[in-house]
């Protein structure tokens, strides 16, 4: 499958740190894929997703390298006016916080109505039936109500469904969603994500999922990965990640995590924290919190393959046997 | 019977929104938040009682209304067979002491402007814990119960992290040597790899030090994890309490079953979502009549919008407030 989305050696920094925030990351999204890029806060994640919108505020941060081919052109090549007709076009955003990515001033009407005229010639009218169409197919009830209503007067879940109806308005070809259900409670988390896989499947996008939720994840991913203090640590198919987990790290991430189900059990703990944006260690960034580093952590580890499709940066894997 | 420490007796607590002149003149009727709508509920002597709930269904309030940082409007809190409401002077300042909250967000509830050192020698201070004497050596022995360094007692909240500063609020908390301890959402701020080490804190120093804790949190994993017993809220009341093993492996009322069902596996081998309750919480302004997740339940018949579910016997310790004995998880 030829990538969609092509990201390589991806740098972000930002003024007055002397290492990156983001470091050389790359990865690729495939048409009707679904992506998950997972971590801590501070990872990087978001910026990750801010850079690729064109959306990074500069300064005080700074693409520092690194190319990102969408549909043969690289995004960080374009001029402003063609990365404004791709954005909210060919490649949509869904934002964390739907109360402060939709303008308070205007109905949920009027900003989807927007979003379809930035980017198609039609007529007030048929952007008001795609409107419509849209709150429809993201199962707001009641949709030609809520066509004229401000943002203020929806819920949670219902705010976050008119953000889905406005990015999906143009048909985008890639998805990129910076944690879509964090701010939602886990009854209406479930029924947005359903949602999301439902008009996924349907419409056949790319879509980059950005989580701090490793249920989220494998609920929802075909492929993962894991981020730490901006570098990807390790990636590869969703089941690999979650049986075969081989980053130190994933491994920590994965053994906190309390079962709902099972005997319960003292929680595993990464001890410490993640490092600052002032004191990122130089080498293996999780060397400090990690029980296996030696010496040699004190390189920094290539993302090396250690079966099709499944990469790690640590020296010490495949470590399965030793974390027993 | 396990002997019950502290206990909620139908309590029930409202927010009023302020009236203007126009509601007045009017002659409008106030309108206010409906936070907790009778809730009974019992914390025994050493156990860890996790109350979980969305958003908006009134743990936090309740964990209020159980210090007393909130009175409530109706009902009353037991503490050790006396009304927490009629507490005044040195009494109730005991009480304070006696139990204590642990906030949620490890930024806003510690001063800015005062050392750890100041934080923790205020509270001996205030309760006459220690003679001045010996306040630094309590508060390295503090500093070392929640594997701080000793060197953290001269720093401002702002050097921490927010792992850190959860430590810093436990030590606060525990400065006054509380039986009780109601922590509201403790870690849901912090990371996942730091809350595993703040959760396990917890769970030793409960072993240590014999305390009795109330774990209010939205994270049903975490409340599994830490809880000898869990109570499920809804809208301001308590819609299931049962045994923890009981509440996940059988849960009885439609609530409880919809937040298992919708909270994520970790394991992409299961796939099973379904979202087990249409629709989002109802306004606590304007209460549903009847059982209040009749508007949400895939269960509802033609009772439920008409009369009020009592939370009724389900098996040992357990009981559900449904007008369906066992309703049965959606498929």
């Amino acid at each position: 499958m030829s990538a969609l989305l092509e990201v390589r050696d991806l740098s972000i920094a930002i003024a007055g740190a002397a290492r990156p925030l983001v470091d050389h990351v790359s990865f690729d999204v495939a048409a009707g894929e679904t992506l998950c890029i997972v971590g801590e806060s501070g990872c990087g994640k978001s910026l990750t997703a801010l850079a690729l919108m064109g959306l990074l505020s500069n300064p005080p941060l700074r693409r520092t390298g690194g190319t990102a081919r969408f549909r043969d052109r690289d995004l960080f090549e374009l001029p402003p006016r063609e990365l404004r007709d791709l954005r909210g076009g060919e490649m949509a955003m869904i934002f964390q916080e739907p109360m402060t990515s939709l303008n308070p001033a205007l109905t949920v009407g009027d900003q989807i109505v927007e979003a379809v005229r930035t980017h198609r010639a039609c007529s007030a009218a048929e952007a008001r039936d795609r409107a419509l169409e849209m709150l429809r197919r993201v199962r707001i009830p009641a949709p030609e109500k809520r066509l004229g209503e401000h943002p203020h007067a929806l819920s949670g879940g219902m705010r976050q469904r008119a953000m889905i109806a406005m990015a999906l308005a143009n048909d985008p070809a890639l998805l990129i969603a910076d944690e879509p259900t964090t701010a939602l409670d886990v009854t209406v988390q479930a029924q947005v994500l359903d949602l999301m896989v439902t008009l996924q499947r349907e419409s056949g996008a790319g879509m980059m999922l950005i989580t701090h939720d490793l249920g989220v994840v494998a609920g929802l991913a075909d492929r993962v990965a894991v981020m730490y203090a901006g570098r990807i640590v390790e990636t590869g198919p969703v089941a690999a990640i979650f049986d075969d987990p081989q980053h130190p790290y994933t491994l920590g991430l994965i053994r906190s995590i309390p079962a709902l189900s099972g005997e319960r059990r003292r929680l595993a703990t990464v001890p410490g924290t993640v490092p600052t944006a002032a004191a990122m260690p130089p080498g293996c960034r999780f060397a400090p919190r990690c029980p296996f580093a030696g010496p040699d952590c004190r390189a920094a580890p290539p993302l090396a393959e250690i079966t099709p499709g499944h990469r790690v940066a640590c020296h010490r894997a495949p470590i399965e046997e030793k974390a027993a | 019977m396990v002997e019950a420490l502290l206990s909620a007796e139908d309590v029930s607590k409202d927010f009023a929104f302020p009236r203007s002149v126009v509601d007045l003149l009017r002659r409008r009727h106030v309108t206010a938040v409906h936070a907790l709508n009778g809730v009974s509920l019992d914390v025994r002597r050493g156990e860890t009682l996790g109350i979980v709930g969305e958003s908006g269904c009134g743990k936090s309030t309740l964990a209020r209304c159980l210090v007393r940082l909130h009175d409530c409007d109706r009902g009353r809190v037991v503490f050790d067979g006396t009304d927490i409401a009629t507490l005044r002077g040195a009494a109730r300042r005991r009480f304070n002491a006696r139990v204590q909250m642990i906030f949620q967000d490890p930024y806003s509830s510690l001063n800015p402007r005062m050392s750890v050192r100041q934080i923790l020698s205020e509270a001996l201070r205030v309760h006459r814990m220690r003679p001045a004497g010996e306040i630094d050596g309590r508060i390295a022995e503090l500093l070392e119960m929640v594997r701080l360094p000793a060197d953290a007692a001269d720093r401002h909240p702002h050097a921490f992290s927010g792992g850190q500063r959860q430590r810093i609020g436990i030590a606060r908390a525990l400065a006054v040597e509380p039986e009780v301890l109601v922590a509201d959402e403790l870690v849901s701020a912090l990371d996942v790899s730091v809350q595993a080490q703040v959760v396990n804190l917890l769970l030793e120093l409960q072993d240590r030090l014999d305390l009795t804790i109330v774990f209010v949190a939205h994270d049903l994993r975490l409340v599994r994890h830490i809880s000898h017993r869990v109570a499920v809220m809804y809208l301001g009341k308590v819609v299931e309490v049962a045994p923890t093993e009981a509440l996940f492996t059988d849960p009885r009322h439609p609530y409880t079953q919809a937040l298992l069902a919708a909270a994520p596996e970790i394991d992409p081998g299961r796939r099973s979502r379904r979202a087990g309750a249409r629709g989002e919480l109802p306004s606590p302004i304007d209460l549903p009549p009847g059982c209040l997740f009749h508007t949400r339940c895939p269960h509802a018949f033609d009772r439920c919008p008409r009369d009020v579910p009592e939370l009724g016997p389900r098996g040992p310790g357990h009981a559900a407030a449904c007008h369906l004995d066992a309703p049965a998880p959606r498929p």
